[in-house]
């Protein structure tokens, strides 16, 4: 176990020095010029840690969520909070909200996504806590909800802000900035200390609220512990480089088969598992149709579901 | 005998419909306590109960005196540990991972291992197996293990032996008769097999929420209180070696 989960960090550090230093023109650490210096620390480097902690934070918000829910096809999106994110941003956008500069789309989907969480929270409460099946069924609810407003929104204004907005909700990367890295990295290692703490709980809840209750915890109590964490980590990627898909959904089932399923093992493999997919993901749409950029979404879904399906013969991944 | 664990007057309802009215009685320390009755005759709202998981609408549980509901979540756990009824887990824990959940209560693990719950209900080569790819009784016997690792002096368990044939029944059986008699362990367990009933030390039969009979098998097991609780004519036999039933 613990072989594999060094393989796994040494081969995160190698991908993310790869992706920094190679692509998509090679520089020589040892001998950069100002330019390349400049490439490196101001371009490609936040780009790479941005990709790094949203990979991190989808993969350990899947392993949460898939737990937390009972439901092997749950992804950190499946609640809404994205499309509470893309909402606000474009809601802001049209309303001309420019207050926080180049930042308004990511503090704004920041915000829109919390503010879901905070919605679908109050509506799955019942008996002194959350209830998974109320909390899904209301992410979904909302979610659709949101999705609608925002259609509407397209549909009746022709202001370009929001078409961007809009795009760059669908993932990218490319206005990667060391700025937004402190906010994004303190969000996200709050989501991740939230959940590795509660990680034996996770476990029990994964037995059922009885089982979990006669170990020794409260379900209820630790589902809303376990959602507040997946809403930051989830609220915190969204508003790094918008929405990348397959991370969230089939990271933690590929990190399963490697690892196993107990929590506190799987949760840090995910994020490991996950940043290193999405790292990997945005070297490859950087170097392969230069110089366009293809999104990282969809190399992730290239990569990732062929293996996928491929462990899913192989062996039984979903455990059913 | 000293009491364990009690109901004292509690009633309960679901969704407002009065389902158990002014119920009482209490447990023993070691003693091997069958709650029989037929299919929603209330025995698992009543384990529910008295492990905390169903709070009583009126009335008090007591856990060694003290009200239940006052324990910390981890200390109530080192006291009393419950076993569902119903086990549909579906995420591939391994056989090792699963029993080894008994220990989260305890900063300090009691002395049991992983290796002897495992071995104590025969999954000793099933160890590194996933808990999803075992059969229903072995998925059972897994979860026992776990139980077993949890090392609370009061095991409430519901209907712990479905799903298992006629030898692990017995296995089980014995095995919880030896953590009785060994680590005075108090029994609890839901069944709604009469011949199995023969076993225990003390029966309480129920219907509706309500108990028909407490008291030693001889006692419980009349026709009249078997007619009742089960809604069709049930002939008991005892002889030398026991007792069964026909009908």
């Amino acid at each position: 176990m613990k072989l594999r989960m060094m393989i796994l960090v040494l081969s995160a550090v190698i991908v993310s020095l790869v992706s920094l230093l190679m692509v998509p023109k090679l520089i020589n650490p040892f001998a950069m010029t100002g330019i390349e210096k400049e490439i490196v620390l101001s371009i490609r480097f936040p780009r790479v840690i941005i990709a790094a902690l949203m990979g991190m934070a989808l993969g350990a918000s899947g392993a949460v969520l898939q737990g937390m829910l009972r439901n092997p096809l749950a992804d950190p999106y499946i609640l809404g909070l994205s499309s509470g994110a893309t909402l606000m941003a474009a809601t802001g956008i049209v309303s001309g909200m420019v207050l926080f500069g180049a930042f308004t789309i990511p503090v704004l989907a920041f915000t829109g996504a919390m503010i879901t969480g905070g919605i679908i929270g109050v509506m799955g409460w019942r008996r002194g806590g959350i209830l998974p099946e109320r909390l899904l069924l209301a992410g979904i609810g909302v979610g659709f909800l949101f999705s609608a407003v925002l259609m509407l929104l397209m549909s009746v204004s022709t202001n370009e802000g929001l078409r961007r907005a809009v795009l760059w909700m669908f993932g990218d990367l490319g206005m990667a900035d060391w700025s937004l890295i402190p906010y994004g990295l303190a969000f996200i290692v709050i989501g991740l200390f939230i959940a590795l703490k509660r990680a034996k709980a996770l476990n029990s809840l994964m037995l059922g609220d009885d089982l979990c209750h006669s170990l020794g915890f409260s379900p209820r109590k630790e589902t809303t512990l376990l959602f507040i964490a997946v809403s930051l980590l989830t609220a915190s990627s969204v508003s790094l480089g918008g929405m990348v898909g397959f991370i969230g959904l089939l990271i933690p089932h590929i990190m399963r088969f490697f690892i196993g399923s107990d929590s506190r093992i799987l949760i840090p493999a995910s994020a490991l598992g996950g940043s290193m997919l999405l790292v990997v993901s945005d070297l490859i749409g950087r170097a392969v149709l230069q110089p366009v950029e293809i999104p990282s979404g969809i190399i992730t879904a290239m990569l990732g579901a062929p293996y996928f399906l491929y462990l899913l013969r192989r062996r039984d991944v979903l455990g059913t | 005998m000293s009491s364990v664990l009690e109901l004292k007057n509690v009633s309960f309802s679901y969704t407002g419909e009065k389902f158990i009215e002014g119920l009482s009685f209490s447990i023993g320390d070691a003693e091997f306590v069958g709650l029989l009755g037929a299919n929603g005759s209330g025995k698992s709202t009543i384990l529910k109960l008295l492990s905390g998981i169903l709070k009583p609408d009126k009335g008090e549980v007591m856990l060694w005196g003290k009200t239940i509901s006052s324990y910390r979540n981890k200390d109530r756990a080192k006291l009393l540990s419950y076993l569902p009824q119903v086990l549909d887990m579906n995420v591939p824990f391994r056989v090792k991972e699963l029993v080894e959940m008994g220990l989260y209560p305890y900063d300090i693990p009691p002395a049991l291992t992983v290796e002897d719950a495992v071995r104590m209900v025969g999954l000793g080569d099933k160890k590194g197996s996933l808990v999803t790819n075992l059969s229903g009784g072995e998925r059972r016997r897994a979860f026992i293990a776990m139980t077993l690792l949890q090392g609370a002096g009061i095991l409430l368990l519901d209907e712990p032996l479905a799903n298992l044939d006629i030898r692990y029944q017995i296995e089980i059986i014995r095995l919880l008769k030896e953590l009785r008699e060994d680590r005075s362990i108090s029994i609890v367990m839901a069944l709604h097999d009469i011949n199995l009933a023969f076993q225990f030390e003390r029966l309480i039969l129920v219907k509706e929420g309500r108990i028909l009979g407490i008291g030693s098998p001889d006692e419980v097991l009349r026709e009249d209180y078997l007619q009742e609780a089960f809604d069709v004519g049930i002939r008991v036999h005892r002889v030398k070696e026991g007792a069964f039933i026909s009908y």
